[in-house]
């Protein structure tokens, strides 16, 4: 009975005398098994076997390639689907939806970008991207100052502002790339940072005094303060020249996490940090939306692929992926071209986008804190938040000195320099003034890339998990002929035996 | 030993043990990166009597990625003159692109690309020829092919 027991079983992967994976072509005996072990299935309704490591890099392969994507999950030869379990959270879910939802905004974003640049050439990209600068300025230093600096009349306006306000969108596009390592706030700094107001206030002494000269100029008589005074908040002009260290501090810092999180992250920023970086971002990619947001970076690293002609684009991955991804499988360069092509309108879009959004996205966040500030006295302080509006100079002279005709130009030059010190660290008296709206938005600009940098892991790490909790179901071979079949526990004859069962 | 390496040095053990379908001959295979093979079309076609000679360029991918495989074109080779076939080499054929799936073999797709050859019923070559060779990148997977869906 015992040996009628085991035909009338319907047999698994694990009855086979010999398993040949239909991917490696590896083979492995029942009676001599692999040391370690590879899993083994069978996920289909014909004969084919394979080791579930490599049929999950197939998969993971065909479902990055969207000419491949339909096949992914097919038997090529008997055509069954395949069936992957693994954590899916709802939170990757949500992260996929969201993803795909700003990836059709980029795309918007790209179209109408294209329709404004086409239908606005010449002087009218000026002027749009003038107003725009003027709208950064408003967004990112606040009403009060904008009122101060720059006004809505363009006649109000400085020289330099012509010139530096439709800088501004290009600007902030440009830092975003990794061309212009800057935070996107500097060149909002640049030029208002010591700028005079230009409408003053109504008042007795404040009249025609917005020319450039009239800032180093000290009224006669008073003494020149010859220590900087130390505010806080930091002068605009100290935040600019502190801002790259932080960022570098803070990139260095979540580097860190991020490698932590996700367990491998190549640690060089080198000539060759942007191409891993895309090939680690591809390789542990899921198969559809996240790929999208990195799309821009795969442009650059294929740029580069281009430049050195082809065969150096593939040494570069190769060299890329020695050393960390091991056997991972790499991306050929045609490949990610392919891809690339696809998300171009998309990342686009979102590249440029982002980066236009982001004076508006630091007013929210700062006025964010702003209300927060109310329920928190230590955020009060730490933002600067003035309980009484404290009013604003009517005098545009930055600080009070005695450089005349009468004294030598050595100390011109002097006290030209600790006025110079002084706007550094102490800022203006017009800024000092003010409310310091500009602080509260930086601060909100930093809290708001860290979050979404924290998503962006997120995502990542939980598509991370979710591929690699991957398991391929594994069938029975339920509706194959065993005859075909070299099982280890072989019915002598499978025919005899079904006889002998009826008698 | 990388994983292309291993599957190659299986097919090319499985070669040399039970040797190739009648017209597909094994031409080169020094390394595991390039291999040649030659296909003729036996009986009746439109080919009878010619050979040509294929080469299959293999990354570290493969057979997760599809090998590079076109027809050689030199002073002994040319491509033949087919529907979907450039008078560079290059094969429009989606076992190469799209359909390409681990389970096929060097063998396998030179089987394919004989029976493709096989059923040829006039010789000419693709409508946009002169277009796609003249812009064409050197290694054929670097072509978004659109294929043709009249087989």
């Amino acid at each position: 009975m015992a040996t009628m027991a085991a035909p009338q079983r319907i047999p698994t992967v694990d009855d086979l005398r010999v398993k040949m994976c239909y991917i490696c072509r590896e083979e492995e005996r029942y009676d001599n098994p692999e040391d370690p072990p590879r899993a083994w299935t069978h996920p289909c309704s014909c004969t084919l076997v394979a080791h579930e490591s490599c049929l999950l890099q197939w998969i993971k392969a065909a479902q990055q390639d969207p000419a491949k994507v339909d096949n992914a999950l097919k038997c090529p030869q008997c055509g069954a689907t395949y069936e992957l379990e693994s954590d899916n959270p709802r939170i990757l879910r949500a992260l996929n939806a969201i993803n795909s939802v700003l990836s059709a905004a980029g795309k918007a974003a790209t179209v109408v970008g294209v329709v404004s640049l086409a239908t606005s050439f010449g002087f009218t990209i000026y002027v749009v991207a003038t107003s725009y600068g003027a709208f950064a300025v408003k967004e990112f230093l606040g009403e009060e100052m904008y009122n101060l600096l720059l006004t809505d009349d363009p006649n109000n306006w400085p020289w330099h502002a012509f010139i530096h306000l439709p800088i501004i969108p290009f600007s902030l596009v440009l830092s975003r790339t990794r061309l212009f390592d800057t935070f996107p706030i500097v060149p909002l700094f640049l030029t208002w940072s010591s700028s005079p107001p230009v409408r003053v206030p109504p008042s007795p002494s404040g009249a025609s005094t917005s020319s450039l000269s009239s800032i180093w100029t000290w009224p006669r008589g008073t003494p020149v303060p010859y220590t900087p005074p130390i505010s806080w908040p930091p002068t605009p002009l100290m935040a600019m020249i502190l801002l790259p260290f932080v960022r570098t501090a803070y990139r260095h810092l979540f580097d860190k996490l991020t490698k932590y999180v996700m367990g491998t992250l190549p640690e060089s920023r080198g000539a060759a940090g942007p191409i891993r970086r895309v090939i680690w971002a591809l390789n542990d990619d899921g198969p559809g939306p996240l790929r999208v947001r990195i799309g821009a970076n795969i442009q650059d690293a294929n740029a580069q692929g281009a430049g050195a002609g082809a065969p150096a684009g593939g040494q570069a991955n190769a060299d890329a992926n020695a050393d960390n991804r091991g056997n991972e499988q790499d991306e050929n360069v045609a490949a990610v071209a392919e891809r690339t092509l696809r998300v171009t309108t998309s990342s686009l879009g979102r590249f440029i986008g982002g980066a236009l959004l982001i004076p508006t996205i630091s007013a929210r966040m700062g006025t964010l804190l702003f209300r927060l500030s109310k329920h928190f006295s230590w955020l009060r302080a730490f933002l600067a938040i003035r309980d009484h509006p404290a009013p604003i100079p009517t005098a545009i002279r930055l600080y009070n000195g005695p450089p005349g005709s009468n004294v030598g130009l050595v100390k011109q030059i002097g006290s030209g320099l600790v006025a110079g010190l002084h706007i550094m660290t102490g800022g203006t008296p017009t800024w000092n003034a003010a409310d310091p709206v500009w602080w509260r938005n930086a601060v909100g600009l930093g809290l708001f890339v860290f979050a979404k940098d924290c998503v962006s892991l997120l995502h990542l790490y939980l598509t991370k998990r979710e591929l690699e909790s991957r398991r391929v179901k594994s069938r029975s071979f339920a509706g194959v002929d065993i005859r075909e079949l070299d099982l280890i526990d072989r019915p002598v004859h499978p025919e005899t035996t079904g006889a002998g069962a009826d008698a | 030993m990388s994983v292309s390496t291993r599957r190659l040095q299986k097919e090319l053990t499985d070669i040399k043990r039970d040797g190739t379908p009648v017209g597909i001959e094994l031409l080169s295979a020094e390394d595991f990166a390039t291999w040649y093979l030659s296909v003729e079309v036996l009986g009746n076609t439109v080919y009878e009597g010619e050979k040509f000679a294929l080469k299959f360029r293999f990354d570290n991918q493969y057979p997760i990625s599809a090998p590079a495989v076109q027809f050689v074109v030199d002073d002994h080779y040319t491509a033949p003159v087919h529907p979907h076939v450039y008078s560079n080499g290059h094969i429009c054929a989606s076992i190469l692109g799209s359909e390409w799936s681990p389970v096929l073999s060097v063998v396998s797709v030179c089987v394919t690309i004989q029976s493709m050859l096989a059923s040829c019923k006039k010789k000419e070559r693709p409508p946009d020829n002169d277009r796609y060779v003249s812009h064409a990148p050197e290694n054929p997977k670097k072509t978004r092919w659109d294929f043709h869906d009249d087989k």
